[in-house]
């Protein structure tokens, strides 16, 4: 019993230690805009976005580069959960919708200029609209 | 493409390295800085939200970098062609480091590529590329084999999604179509 309780005292502590001490609260945010590899897209090592790039986003994405909603404002949202799941390494729910059109709603909590999103729903999948492969070819590599 | 290709190669080389030496390569990123600084190694939903399970997500999380100033860093990539930096610090769960890399800025957004990474103040480096015998464990492949480099060509996740979709992720008869003009 005295380990027991012992024990929970121990892990509190442990939490407690580990937790922050300034979350905030995020702002309520609709979005619409395209599923991204953010490394790609902020470097520019290469042509980013729409078709061109879907093979490279799904390579990025699976390797645990952060995956983002780059919107229609150009604003770059970091997705660091979806729909409840806050797998933000190697998404499968990601990779399902790699470089589709969604509008999702969520929270986003800004942090040191980037902007971290929290998605809660996606409300509207048209799947890959933007057709670009045939102005840049398949990134990187052309096959 | 030929940025690209110089990056490819900067980024073999410090594969090949593994570690052996300790200081970052440019890369020639817009805004490239070459940078070494101490920092907490923070999970970064549980830093904004509160929302906080053991061990930082146990590698499912995307981890940051919480420097002296409290400034939250986003390490974005590792050393390894395609792959992020969470597997080369989620040893280091909630404790300090010394970060080896690039801060790049482009397009409002300031991101960092991990090169090499220590326990602070005075742990044996890492080569930031552990992602590769992580990944070769993972999926049962011997960690020397030349299958491992190309991890990406070998992943049974993107297999089957690029199987499914075609390359382009406009259905298989949408490749075919493309590559046939080519």
């Amino acid at each position: 019993m005295k380990k027991g309780v012992l024990f929970a005292i121990a892990a509190l502590v442990s939490a407690a230690m580990a937790a922050p001490a300034t979350a905030a609260t995020g702002q309520r945010i609709k979005i619409t805009g395209e599923i991204i590899d953010t490394w790609c897209y902020i470097t520019e090592i290469m042509y980013a976005e729409g078709t061109a790039h879907h093979q490279c986003a799904m390579w990025c994405a699976a390797g645990g580069i952060p995956v983002g909603i780059l919107a229609d404002d150009g604003q770059v949202y970091m997705v660091f959960k979806l729909e409840g799941d806050a797998t933000s390494v190697a998404n499968p729910a990601i990779l399902k919708i790699q470089t589709h059109r969604v509008t999702v709603d969520g929270e986003v909590y800004e942090r040191d200029g980037i902007q971290y999103l929290v998605v809660n729903q996606v409300v509207d999948d048209s799947g890959i609209v933007k057709q670009t492969h045939e102005d840049y070819g398949i990134q990187p590599f052309g096959n | 493409m030929t940025y690209f290709k110089t990056l490819l190669t900067a980024m073999s080389f410090l594969v090949a390295l593994n570690g052996a030496t300790h200081a970052a390569e440019e890369w020639g990123l817009p805004d490239e800085k070459v940078t070494r600084f101490e920092a907490k190694v923070v999970d970064i939903l549980c830093e904004l939200t509160g929302d906080c399970p053991k061990a930082c997500g146990a590698g499912k999380r995307q981890l940051g970098l919480l420097n002296d100033a409290n400034k939250l860093i986003l390490p974005t990539k590792n050393s390894v062609i395609f792959a992020g930096a969470a597997a080369e610090l989620i040893d280091f769960c909630n404790e300090k480091v010394i970060a080896d890399g690039l801060l790049t800025t482009n397009r409002g957004h300031t991101i960092f590529a991990l090169q090499f990474v220590r326990k602070a103040p005075d742990g044996p480096w890492r080569g930031a590329n552990r992602f590769l015998p992580k990944w070769a464990a993972a999926n049962g492949v011997d960690p020397k084999s030349d299958t491992v480099e190309e991890w990406y060509l070998h992943d049974p996740a993107i297999k089957a999604e690029l199987a499914a979709n075609g390359k382009l992720g406009l259905g298989l008869a949408a490749d075919k179509e493309y590559e046939a003009r080519q």
